[in-house]
């Protein structure tokens, strides 16, 4: 399927962006309550 | 050298009872793959991918018992003292575990043939595929073996290793089996050979030289 | 033995701050102001994300294959927090690949996985590593796990060409479809500033998991605690 025009994929790109948000978001509070944690 | 490999094959000569088992596993997985499939043409034209999944299966329980002689009353202690260097007894270990899964694999052709519809007269290049596929199972597997061995949850361990990292081997070996027994006009098996051969080119000598690292204490 | 000292303890937070604002930045400009591409439609935009995601994570694992030499050749432990960081953030970033690969793939090509090398060998190399971060979870003792898991990153490592190699031949043998398209040259702005951004939140992210490995290996390593001393005296 090369070629032609690939259309509504908004949806795709939200959820591609929010899970990439949502990954790093929630990576980056458990690092902080490990590190808490720790202390 | 040779010392430690007539160790290893007198060790696996008694225990021989444990080869047939594990023959058996082997001959049970194809037979389910063949279950999971069903009488259709695909058997044949993917026999060479089963084999070669039993063979990877059974390879976790021969080489998670491939130090287990080892891990009783301290043997690999007094291996170790010995005025050998460490890679030899790693060398020893793996031509045996190599060894092993050739027979397997060899016990196990009849088996596909059988089953699969898979018959072939390209039984030496099967030979060399076969050995050359074990090898590159074996070169990591042992030293994987040698490290899980000492750790917790090994059998889990081992094979969660062990099988991303063989993923040339299994893709080059099922390729060149399916090759061989569905037929190869343009001669792509010579490819896949070649790059058998460069793994484990690559992964005897880097196993070999950080099995030292690895049984130190 | 482990030295543990911080010249700039606030570093990794500010790191953090600068990756979040340039990849709202980046993003907004891929999201907003870019132009959809001419076949791909929307979809080119996750592009912006991915292809940073991409460098990153490759940036990781490589920094952690680092880290693995280094550890096995020096006596120090904090090579090991950070080599156990890298591979954790690598992972992450690696497994994120993999999920913005499909979310990519389904509109495009109408199949989730299309087995294209580049994202065939990231997934290899997610469960690869992935395996060295569960050996280091059965191994107790703190030395003996520096050195098995550097080994195994090490043994992982050397795999990585192997895989894509092995992964490329035996595709293009099936005549599968091509890998996903670079990015237009028009607009590099939202790809630099989501590299940018990634690359500061994945080294804050590496400081700050690094930290949290070298306390609790220094805790591993402490002698017991007087009480105990105090009886065998």
């Amino acid at each position: 399927m090369t070629g032609g025009y690939v259309t509504g994929g908004w949806s795709f790109v939200w959820a591609a962006y929010g899970w990439t948000a949502l990954v790093l978001l929630s990576y980056g509070i458990s690092l902080i309550l490990r590190l808490r944690k720790s202390r | 050298m040779i010392a430690a490999l007539r160790k290893e094959l007198l060790l696996q000569w008694r225990t021989r009872a444990q080869a047939v088992a594990v023959f058996v596993f082997g001959a049970t997985a194809l037979l389910l793959f063949s279950f999971a499939i069903g009488p259709s043409a695909a058997l044949r034209r993917y026999a060479g991918g089963f084999l070669w999944l039993g063979l990877l299966l059974s390879s976790t329980l021969t080489l998670s018992e491939a130090f287990h002689s080892e891990m009783e009353n301290h043997a690999l202690e007094g291996l170790l003292l010995l005025p050998v260097p460490a890679h030899v007894l790693y060398y020893g270990k793996a031509l045996a575990n190599t060894i092993q899964l050739v027979m397997l694999g060899i016990a196990l052709v009849p088996v596909m043939v059988v089953l699969y519809d898979a018959g072939t007269t390209q039984l030496l290049t099967i030979l060399l595929i076969i050995i050359l596929g074990s090898a590159g199972i074996s070169a990591p597997g042992t030293l994987y073996s040698a490290m899980t061995s000492q750790a917790r949850a090994k059998q889990t361990l081992l094979p969660l290793l062990l099988f991303p990292l063989i993923v040339p081997v299994l893709l080059a070996s099922v390729k060149a089996t399916s090759l061989a027994i569905l037929g190869d006009p343009m001669d792509e098996g010579r490819s896949w050979i070649f790059l058998l051969l460069a793994f484990n080119g690559i992964y005897w000598s880097l196993c070999g030289l950080l099995f030292d690292r690895v049984v130190e204490d | 033995m482990i030295t543990e000292n911080h010249r700039f303890p606030r570093l990794p937070y500010l790191l953090i701050a600068a990756g979040v604002l340039c990849l709202s930045v980046g993003s907004y400009f891929g999201l907003f102001v870019a132009p959809p591409e001419h076949y791909m439609g929307e979809v080119q935009r996750i592009m912006y994300v991915h292809v940073p995601t991409a460098w990153n994570a490759l940036l990781a694992l490589t920094f952690g294959f680092i880290c693995a030499v280094v550890s096995l050749f020096k006596d120090d432990l904090k090579w090991d927090a950070r080599m156990e960081a890298a591979i954790e953030v690598g992972v992450l970033l690696g497994f994120l690949l993999c999920c913005q690969g499909a979310i990519w793939a389904k509109p495009t090509w109408g199949v989730w996985w299309d087995w294209d090398p580049r994202l065939t060998t990231t997934a290899v190399l997610v469960a690869a590593f992935a395996g060295v971060l569960a050996l280091r979870h059965f191994v107790d003792d703190p030395v003996k796990r520096a050195t098995w898991s550097a080994v195994a990153a090490i043994i992982a490592s050397a795999d990585v060409p192997i895989v894509y190699y092995s992964v490329r031949w035996w595709n293009s043998l099936h005549q599968m479809q091509s890998s996903p398209a670079t990015v237009s040259s028009q607009f590099y702005l939202p790809l630099r500033a989501n590299a940018f951004g990634i690359l500061f939140l994945m080294t804050g992210f590496i400081m700050l998991r690094a930290r949290i490995a070298s306390r609790r290996i220094a805790t591993e390593l402490a002698p017991p605690p007087a009480e105990f001393l105090g009886e065998m005296a």
